[in-house]
């Protein structure tokens, strides 16, 4: 391999570049948007999910637990004054979730003392809405649950109703204390960044790089590349290392952006994130290579890049944790390169990890940049 | 009068068959329309879901009693948990949490036995906040099955008066996120198969010329663009049939609704998504840049629309934001009609809004209109 006809070669295509504005525009801003925009839309906050509140029996301790809830930042209350009023409202999904206390709740209670049935308050969720009311349940069933422990020294029990077994009224329940540490405002937006970084490096990267090589080969200049003495591995890193440059370049921008208007920053090192950050590039602009050096119109190229990039990310412990899959996913989501870079990813931001516990991911993560490098220069050669 | 109304249709009708046949034989088009649904269907119902499972977590259980092993059985049946680990200390307990290798610490306190007889149980949970949506799911979870076990009645000198609180999921008894996900299968997809056709498809167009060559043809503009969406419209209802039957057959997740309103429904969002399109395709000289474009749209609108996330739940801006995409929209309305069982009055809103917006997409292509022979 000769380094002089490298080096021609990325000046070559840093010139091509910067005669291409638009393309530069795009290089930066659309991950620098992608990460503004899922570190600070996705919010992990549970606030403001509409609640409605029946209260019927409007005694002191109903009373208490509606405060309770008007007050708590998680629910936007809205009283209603008739049930069947409430009912439409969560079946419209106008509300997400409502509780109804009866009118003859007192009297439930007074009952109940005597042997009766327990008194009952009913919490409804629109499941539709399923992510919202799984958020909600927990603040909903707690503050209620907590409610009536302290004012009324009652013992709650928890039924569900379509449960098999449903556990009811109890005595003697235990409490508990929560503590959330390392988190205590629990921010949800270093989690989501660090995660964000590898949605843009996987996805983002290998489309871009996909698309603007693809239309090279239309273009022809591609074919003029092969027939020049340059080897394969010389076009391959010819092209790979300068846009290469530019997305680390970009992870840079990124993690100021995300400092600055998110407030995340890694805790670790924050040098030995970019340096792991910008060798992953290297393995995304690999595959987009492969993609477009497989694809015959640049439509064609972004389908390929998209049809494999949606798993990819998706399994890869972005959005969604790789805990919560079944174990057959759960392998397949090991042998992804985003999913080792997401884990170290959040290993640097939010645990502050280093060197020391990351080697076997970064390993990882190299072999697989290699890996692709050789697949990229091998479907060159076979293309030729 | 008739004569020329029956040109018109004859032309919109070869129009279209030649856009059909050229459809025919986009294998990338074809790829796409069925791979997708079968990809976003394993992806949504089966592999993705924000409910906890096999949750590492440990107990430092410094009572040893009866009670407290078996409150860590109850937990444990929750089936969210993996096999409690044991924790002999404070500190080990703490770094595990810190190493992200349990998500729930449970210390159960020396007295707990005693403190479980006289009324007054209680259990310390730490949870690692690195991930605070899951963190505050499982620390609900943990809470609210300590408060429900039954301990020491017998023990218990008066018995205060038990309340129940009873949870019902409308629509989605176990409140899964499958429901919610596949809801908005449909959605995605013609997101996706809209803005594909109509942006790279127009300007790969003009790129090779033949939009020229359709210009020179006798046919008229409106026969052209009634004739280019004859076949896109079927197309979209095809990836639709096919975005609720997959879920049925796969999960047994029907729509609860009426069929019609759904099929009715869809029309203007189709209409508003290939309008933006056509829209995209007119602010792109090359595909490279209508490809950005549309990544730029598409991307968001998956996000931003609540199709993915609830919307309820986003900072004001961004919200707003979304109710700019049709997409938001869509899935409004689409939630009603699948999931909660609704009808064609329950979608008005969001069938209007979908109109309106298909509406301004024509007066901004308009405005935006090249002349004829650039």
């Amino acid at each position: 391999m000769s380094l002089r006809r490298l080096r021609t070669l990325i000046l070559r295509e840093i010139r091509a570049t910067l005669r291409d504005p638009f393309t530069l525009f795009v290089l930066v801003a659309v991950p620098l948007g992608s990460l503004l925009a899922f570190g600070f839309v996705v919010s992990t906050e549970v606030e403001g999910i509409p609640l409605g509140v029946f209260d019927g029996a409007r005694s002191e301790l109903s009373r208490r637990i509606v405060a309770e809830l008007t007050t708590h930042p998680a629910f936007e209350a809205r009283s209603y004054v008739r049930r069947d009023e409430l009912s439409s409202a969560l079946i419209n999904g106008d509300i997400g979730v409502g509780i109804i206390i009866p009118s003859d709740f007192e009297r439930a209670r007074a009952r109940s003392a005597s042997g009766d049935e327990p008194a009952q308050i009913q919490l409804l969720y629109d499941g539709a809405e399923a992510v919202l009311a799984a958020n909600a349940e927990g603040f909903l069933r707690g503050i209620t649950a907590a409610a009536l422990r302290e004012h009324a020294g009652a013992d709650i029990g928890i039924a569900r109703v379509e449960a098999a077994a449903s556990m009811t009224a109890a005595g003697g329940g235990v409490g508990s204390s929560v503590r959330v540490l390392f988190n205590p405002t629990l921010d949800g937006r270093p989690y989501m960044v660090a995660g964000t970084f590898g949605f843009v490096l996987s996805f983002l990267t290998t489309l871009i790089t996909a698309v603007s090589i693809v239309n090279e080969r239309i273009g022809g200049t591609f074919e003029q590349l092969q027939l020049t003495p340059a080897t394969s591995l010389e076009i391959v890193l010819g092209k790979l290392l300068p846009l290469g440059a530019v997305f680390s370049f970009d992870v840079l921008v990124m993690m100021l952006a995300a400092s600055w208007v998110l407030d995340a920053w890694p805790s670790g090192s924050a040098l030995l994130f970019w340096s792991i950050a910008s060798f992953y590039v290297v393995t995304s602009l690999a595959m987009g290579l492969i993609f477009s050096a497989t694809s015959a119109t640049a439509a064609e190229a972004v389908q390929k890049t998209v049809l494999f990039s949606i798993p990819l990310v998706q399994l890869s412990g972005f959005v969604y944790p790789i805990r919560n899959m079944p174990e057959p996913v759960q392998w397949v989501s090991m042998i992804l390169p985003a999913t080792h870079f997401i884990n170290v990813s959040r290993s640097i931001y939010l645990r502050g990890e280093g060197v020391a516990e990351l080697w076997p991911e970064m390993l990882v993560i190299v072999g697989f940049g290699i890996a692709l490098v050789v697949l990229a220069r091998r479907t060159l050669e076979s293309r030729e | 009068m008739v004569k020329g109304l029956r040109t018109m249709w004859t032309n919109v009708w070869a129009v279209a068959f030649k856009e059909g046949a050229l459809m025919r034989r986009d294998k990338v088009l074809i790829g796409v329309s069925v791979v997708q649904p079968i990809m976003f269907l394993f992806l949504f119902g089966v592999a993705l879901t924000s409910k906890p499972a096999n949750v590492p977590w440990i107990v430092l259980d410094q009572s040893q009693s009866s009670y407290s092993r078996r409150l860590i059985a109850e937990v444990q049946a929750s089936g969210y948990f993996l096999p409690a680990r044991t924790v002999a200390s404070y500190d080990d307990g703490h770094g595990m949490l810190h190493r992200g290798e349990a998500l729930a610490l449970v210390v159960v306190p020396h007295d707990f036995h005693r403190d479980v007889l006289r009324g007054r149980g209680e259990v310390q949970i730490l949870l690692d906040g690195a991930d605070p949506l899951s963190a505050a799911r499982i620390g609900a979870y943990i809470r609210a099955i300590a408060a429900s076990v039954a301990m020491g009645r017998e023990q218990l000198a008066a018995a205060p008066a038990p309340v129940e609180l009873r949870q019902r999921f409308l629509f989605n008894h176990t409140l899964d996120d499958r429901h919610f996900l596949l809801a908005s299968l449909a959605g995605m997809l013609l997101t996706n198969v809209t803005l594909s056709l109509a942006a790279f498809g127009l300007v790969a167009e003009r790129e090779e010329g033949t939009y020229e060559q359709m210009l020179s043809l006798p046919t008229t503009p409106l026969e052209i663009v009634l004739g280019k969406l004859l076949p896109t419209v079927f197309l979209c209802y095809a990836v639709l049939v096919l975005a609720i039957l997959l879920p049925g057959l796969a999960f047994g997740i029907w729509p609860a609704g009426s069929l019609f309103a759904l099929a009715l429904f869809t029309l203007p969002f189709v209409l508003a998504s290939l309008g933006l399109g056509v829209f995209v395709s007119t602010l792109a000289a090359t595909v490279a840049q209508a490809i950005f474009i549309s990544v730029f749209f598409i991307m968001p609108s998956f996000v931003l629309s609540g199709a993915m996330m609830p919307h309820q739940l986003m900072p004001d801006v961004p919200r707003h934001i979304g109710a700019l995409m049709p997409l938001r929209w869509y899935q409004i309305g689409i939630r009603r009609i699948i999931t909660r069982g609704g009808g064609l009055d329950d979608v008005v809103v969001p069938f209007l809004a979908l109109s309106g917006f298909f509406a301004l997409m024509l007066v901004f292509i308009r405005l935006r209109s090249r002349p004829r022979l650039a």
